[in-house]
């Protein structure tokens, strides 16, 4: 059920062993890198639905630098800070950024696991919206082709008729000719 | 959530076409339930039938103006199916603007738009943009008036406010358009006040008669009628003709049609697109 692809970025490698054990157990696909550069490259070659990064991080790119790198690559990567010891200075500057949550160190699993099953849901409704309104689309579509056309047929139908009932109610002209103009009309 | 009874919904589908003209599928009960509901919990009422009194004998019509915005369904989005655009583009704007220019100098022609069910904005906002992409600083030449109307408050609040979400903008407006018309707010997108000065929204129900509206030269009447019955449908579209100009064009949903409903209508088309004139 539980189709998101996660990367977890974090230096210290049992914290990594952790995260990865635990997500796979819960059925996440779990990929992993231990600083800023090796999550730039996995980004730019797989699809994440996920980043779960650590703030501080050896190496040039830090946690907040991997928020911006990951959505700049793709706006729909969700993000999930993770702090050894947060200040609420920390986690608004990552919300604005675009992280869609901050957790401390020590990981509590439970919480982990109820914001990500969170964004699966999420991402469960928006991909069904987006598939509602397309199906939508293609019968409007379909639908407003034949309305046109039916429209237009009726009003073309409806001046031939306007037209022949004027040339039968025509006195002036015998009938035989009259019928002859009207039958003429029908058959174009 | 609160269940509804039959004859419960028979009233309450009687009350909601008196008072908006929408006309329900009383076979479908859960659309009674899932738009109903939450109203009716919050006011403290165990019946849909205690929230049919309630509505009745609230003097201020607060419970009713809350059932109009659970009702109806304010779908729309930024330039909808892009040919009635093309079409205002190609053909009706250069039409009437040629038809009403002005004789002299000094007098300027009124040229009135109406989006007759306008939800949050949408549709008028991409009247408006059409409009100024095609004329740019000609448009002073002449006096539009653009106006959207909506039976329901919440939606006429959030057109005149003219703040989308990431959502709906992300739905029909291209990068370019965005930029020139709107400016980011927060994690919104503003109207710029240049876009936002050429329209005025207020509250209107079209069940109503059209006393007081005026003539307009072009009427959008898309994806409302959809909600009426068959004699709502032809009483609406005859006062619709009455409030067109002779030479003025009426443009309907693309999945409407109006044979049946209204002869007083013929059907042109343009492109790829379908309008109506007064016979
Ligand atoms: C689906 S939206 C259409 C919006 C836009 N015209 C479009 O095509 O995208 C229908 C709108 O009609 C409004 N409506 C329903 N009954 C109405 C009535 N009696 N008078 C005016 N507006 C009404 C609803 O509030 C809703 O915003």
């Amino acid at each position: 059920m539980n189709n998101l692809t996660i990367l977890v970025v974090d230096d210290d490698p049992v914290i990594r062993r952790l995260l990865e054990q635990r997500l796979a157990k819960e059925n996440y696909s779990v990929l992993l890198a231990n600083d800023g550069s090796e999550a730039e490259k996995i980004l730019k070659g797989s699809h994440i639905d996920v980043v779960l990064t650590d703030l501080m991080m050896p190496g040039t790119i830090s946690g907040m630098e991997v928020i911006d790198m990951a959505k700049n690559l793709n706006r729909n990567i969700e993000v999930i800070l993770i702090t050894a010891h947060s200040s609420i200075d920390t986690a608004v500057e990552a919300m604005k950024k675009g992280a869609v949550d901050y957790l401390e160190k020590p990981i509590n699993f439970t919480e982990l696991f109820l914001r990500l099953e969170k964004i699966a849901t999420m991402r469960a409704i928006l991909r069904s919206a987006e598939d509602l309104r397309q199906a939508m689309d293609v019968t409007e579509t379909n639908a407003s082709g034949t309305i046109q056309h039916l429209e237009l047929t009726v009003r073309d139908l409806q001046q031939k008729i306007d037209t022949i009932e004027s040339i039968l109610r025509d006195d002036a002209t015998d009938s035989d000719s009259r019928i002859g103009e009207a039958l003429n009309i029908l058959l174009n | 959530m609160l269940k509804i009874a039959a004859e419960e919904l028979k009233i309450i589908a009687q009350y909601i076409h008196e008072i908006s003209g929408i006309s329900l599928d009383q076979s479908k009960s859960y659309l009674f339930e899932t738009r109903l509901g939450s109203i009716a919990e919050e006011l403290g009422c165990t019946s849909y039938r205690a929230l049919y009194d309630k509505a009745r004998r609230d003097p201020a019509k607060k419970i009713e103006r809350q059932i109009i915005d659970a009702i109806s369904t304010n779908e729309t989005l930024f330039f909808r199916d892009t040919s009635p655009f093309e079409l205002l583009k190609h053909k009706i704007f250069p039409d009437i603007i040629d038809a009403r220019a002005p004789r002299s100098p000094h007098t300027k022609s009124n040229i009135r738009i109406w989006s007759s069910a306008s939800s949050t904005g949408q549709e008028l906002y991409s009247i408006a943009m059409t409009l100024d992409e095609l004329l740019g600083a000609q448009i002073k030449n002449f006096n539009f008036q653009l106006l959207g109307t909506d039976i329901s408050d919440n939606v006429v609040k959030q057109a005149s406010y003219g703040k989308y979400n990431k959502f709906e903008i992300e739905r029909g407006l291209s990068r370019q358009t965005l930029q020139k018309y709107f400016t980011l707010f927060g994690d919104s997108w503003k109207v710029k006040d240049q876009l936002r000065g050429m329209v005025n929204f207020r509250k209107f129900n079209l069940m109503h008669p059209f006393t007081g509206l005026g003539k307009f030269d072009i009427i959008f009447c898309r994806n409302v009628a959809i909600y009426f019955t068959l004699e709502d449908r032809k009483k609406l579209f005859n006062k619709i003709a009455d409030s067109l100009a002779d030479d003025g064009y009426l443009i309907i949903g693309s999945t409407e049609s109006l044979t049946g409903i209204c002869s007083r209508f013929v059907p042109k088309r343009h492109l790829r697109a379908i309008f109506y004139q007064k016979k």
